[in-house]
């Protein structure tokens, strides 16, 4: 059976599947379900200073091989989760990856400051929510805006900083290495693709927010491509999503040249997805004769 | 909770626009209640939001589920094509369900497709001074009247069968003949609205069972959150997956 582990910013990892954030809560649930200790990392669904009672419903629907969300990052805030979820998460073997958001530079760093000293793995900075007006994606769009970002919160983060990147840009590629020129540690990507959804009886949005985030089979070759063309510039590690349903959909990401991959939408299809793609990307693996998955990272081949 | 590959015993059709199929599904039967749910993989590869089904009926003998679904879209529609013998990926059981315990007499109120889940709460909390009213559009879209373990007052939108009105008002004559301890219901939400309505007015305990798109349908992904107010006069987001899908009258907020 092939190893899968991996060493990802200093902190060793079972295997390169994550749990995406937003759609594994703080993994409460889903441990009721199967020992979240199968899993390489948890990032857990995104937190604010003071917390953030999100938009209202409806908040999903379904589209074609995917679904939209406009969720709006409802958390009850990183006080409340350091206080309340981390000690039970922190019990088990998973990293913890702390996903967080703020409303302005300061407002991030203090956030980011607040995981100083909580046994929080890593971190994760969202500027790529689509579904919130007041900060979000408003730092993810300009590379000047997440170099200043970045480097900001870098300098204050006392945990490996991945920043998580929006697809909803013209070049991808120039906000991946403004974050490394910043200094974060790696990049995720993609967020979510912005679009809409028409109830075209009642002639009026489905969702409450009009606009949602892409996600699912739907959105993976746009991720794949993005994935592939980050890696060509890019010398950080970078963890891909978007859409991963199996072993090898993971397997297709890392040939494009993630390290590690998290996994969203498929967890809502099958509950047991996340340890189910570990399994499976172990089996594409022995079948593959790979002694370890990171030998094929970014191994693509062009034609 | 469950995750488990159901075997279809029979899928029939109940009424108009309406499929009444039973799943071989002991894993879930045996402890499901009344007014959960299960969350239903779409058998088809290419959906990937599940779909929650409320239980008509749970046989924990025979390890057997009844539900009733309404093919309103093209992954709902797949589910009713499904044929004895086949089997669908069903997750359950899920929420948290009625609770009659204690309530002498009940005033069970359904309409259309949410009649289904409070036949389950018929079966398992009528009592003899129990009484249903159930609202359809037409005598076609009837089901559920037979076998029920209570009177049932049945009424339509054209009056096909029954009077043609609103289902509020044979339970508004009934309140007013015999007051209950309890009322439950599903259905629509201007249903719903006006039974909140009525009893939050008269202060009669009511539990309304709400419908939402769901995510993960175990809590963990917040998509079918819904205002819910609160003693102190505020008001939060709660999930109908794991807080509901049943609510207490006084707390739900319709209209956002």
């Amino acid at each position: 059976m092939a190893d899968l582990s991996l060493n990802l910013c200093g902190v060793q990892m079972k295997n390169p599947i994550i749990a995406a954030s937003g759609t594994f809560g703080f993994g409460r649930e889903y441990d009721e379900l199967y020992d979240i200790s199968a899993l390489g990392g948890i990032s857990v669904k995104g937190l604010c200073l003071g917390g953030r009672m999100g938009n209202p419903p409806s908040r999903l629907t379904e589209t074609p091989s995917g679904m939209l969300n406009c969720v709006g990052l409802q958390n009850p805030g990183i006080e409340s989760f350091i206080e309340h979820d981390l000690p039970w998460l922190l019990t088990k073997d998973v990293a913890v990856i702390a996903n967080f958001f703020g409303t302005s530079i300061e407002n991030y760093c203090q956030a980011a400051e607040a995981f100083a000293n909580t046994g929080v793995h890593m971190l994760e900075m969202n500027i790529s929510c689509p579904n919130v007006h007041d900060g979000g994606v408003a730092f993810g769009v300009k590379p000047e805006s997440v170099y200043e970002i970045t480097k900001a919160v870098k300098s204050v983060s006392k945990q490996p900083l991945i920043v998580k990147l929006t697809p909803n840009v013209s070049d991808i590629t120039e906000n991946a290495l403004a974050a490394q020129e910043a200094g974060a540690d790696a990049i995720s990507l993609i967020n979510t693709l912005t679009g809409i959804a028409v109830d075209v009886h009642k002639r009026k949005m489905i969702l409450a927010n009009n606009t949602g985030g892409l996600s699912g089979p739907a959105v993976r070759p746009v991720a794949l491509r993005m994935v592939w063309q980050c890696a060509k510039k890019v010398s950080i590690p970078i963890i891909g999503l978007g859409g991963i349903e199996t072993g090898e959909d993971a397997a297709a990401f890392m040939l494009c040249g993630a390290q590690a991959v998290q996994v969203g939408t498929a967890n809502f299809t099958d509950p047991f997805a996340c340890p189910r793609i570990a399994r499976e990307l172990g089996e594409y693996c022995d079948a593959q004769k790979i002694a370890n998955p990171q030998e094929i990272v970014g191994t693509l081949k062009s034609y | 909770m469950k995750d488990i590959d159901a075997k279809v015993l029979s899928s029939e059709v109940l009424a108009e626009g309406l499929i009444r199929i039973i799943l071989h599904a002991p894993e879930i039967a045996q402890t499901a209640k009344p007014g959960q749910f299960i969350h239903m993989l779409v058998p088809d590869n290419a959906h990937v939001l599940r779909r929650p089904i409320s239980l008509m009926a749970m046989d924990k003998n025979a390890g057997t589920l009844t539900l009733a679904i309404q093919p309103k879209g093209r992954g709902t529609q797949i589910i009713c094509d499904l044929k004895p013998g086949d089997t669908v990926k069903c997750l359950g059981p899920l929420g948290t369900g009625f609770d009659g315990k204690g309530a002498e007499t009940i005033y069970f109120v359904g309409g259309g497709v949410g009649v289904a889940p409070i036949c389950g709460a018929m079966d398992g909390f009528a009592t003899e001074s129990s009484c249903a009213f159930f609202g359809f559009r037409t005598k076609d879209h009837v089901y559920g009247m037979t076998q029920a373990p209570c009177k049932v007052v049945a009424v339509s939108d054209d009056g096909s069968i029954g009077e043609k009105a609103l289902v509020t008002k044979p339970l508004l004559e009934a309140i007013e003949a015999k007051r209950p301890d309890l009322i439950m219901a599903c259905g629509p939400t201007p249903m719903l609205a006006a039974v909140q309505k009525i009893a939050n007015e008269l202060d009669i305990p009511c539990q309304l069972s709400l419908e939402e798109r769901m995510g993960c349908a175990i809590g963990a992904c917040l998509g079918c959150n819904v205002k819910i107010l609160l003693p102190d006069g505020g008001w939060t987001y709660k999930r109908v997956c794991k807080d509901g899908p049943v609510f207490d009258s006084k707390e739900v907020a319709f209209g956002g």
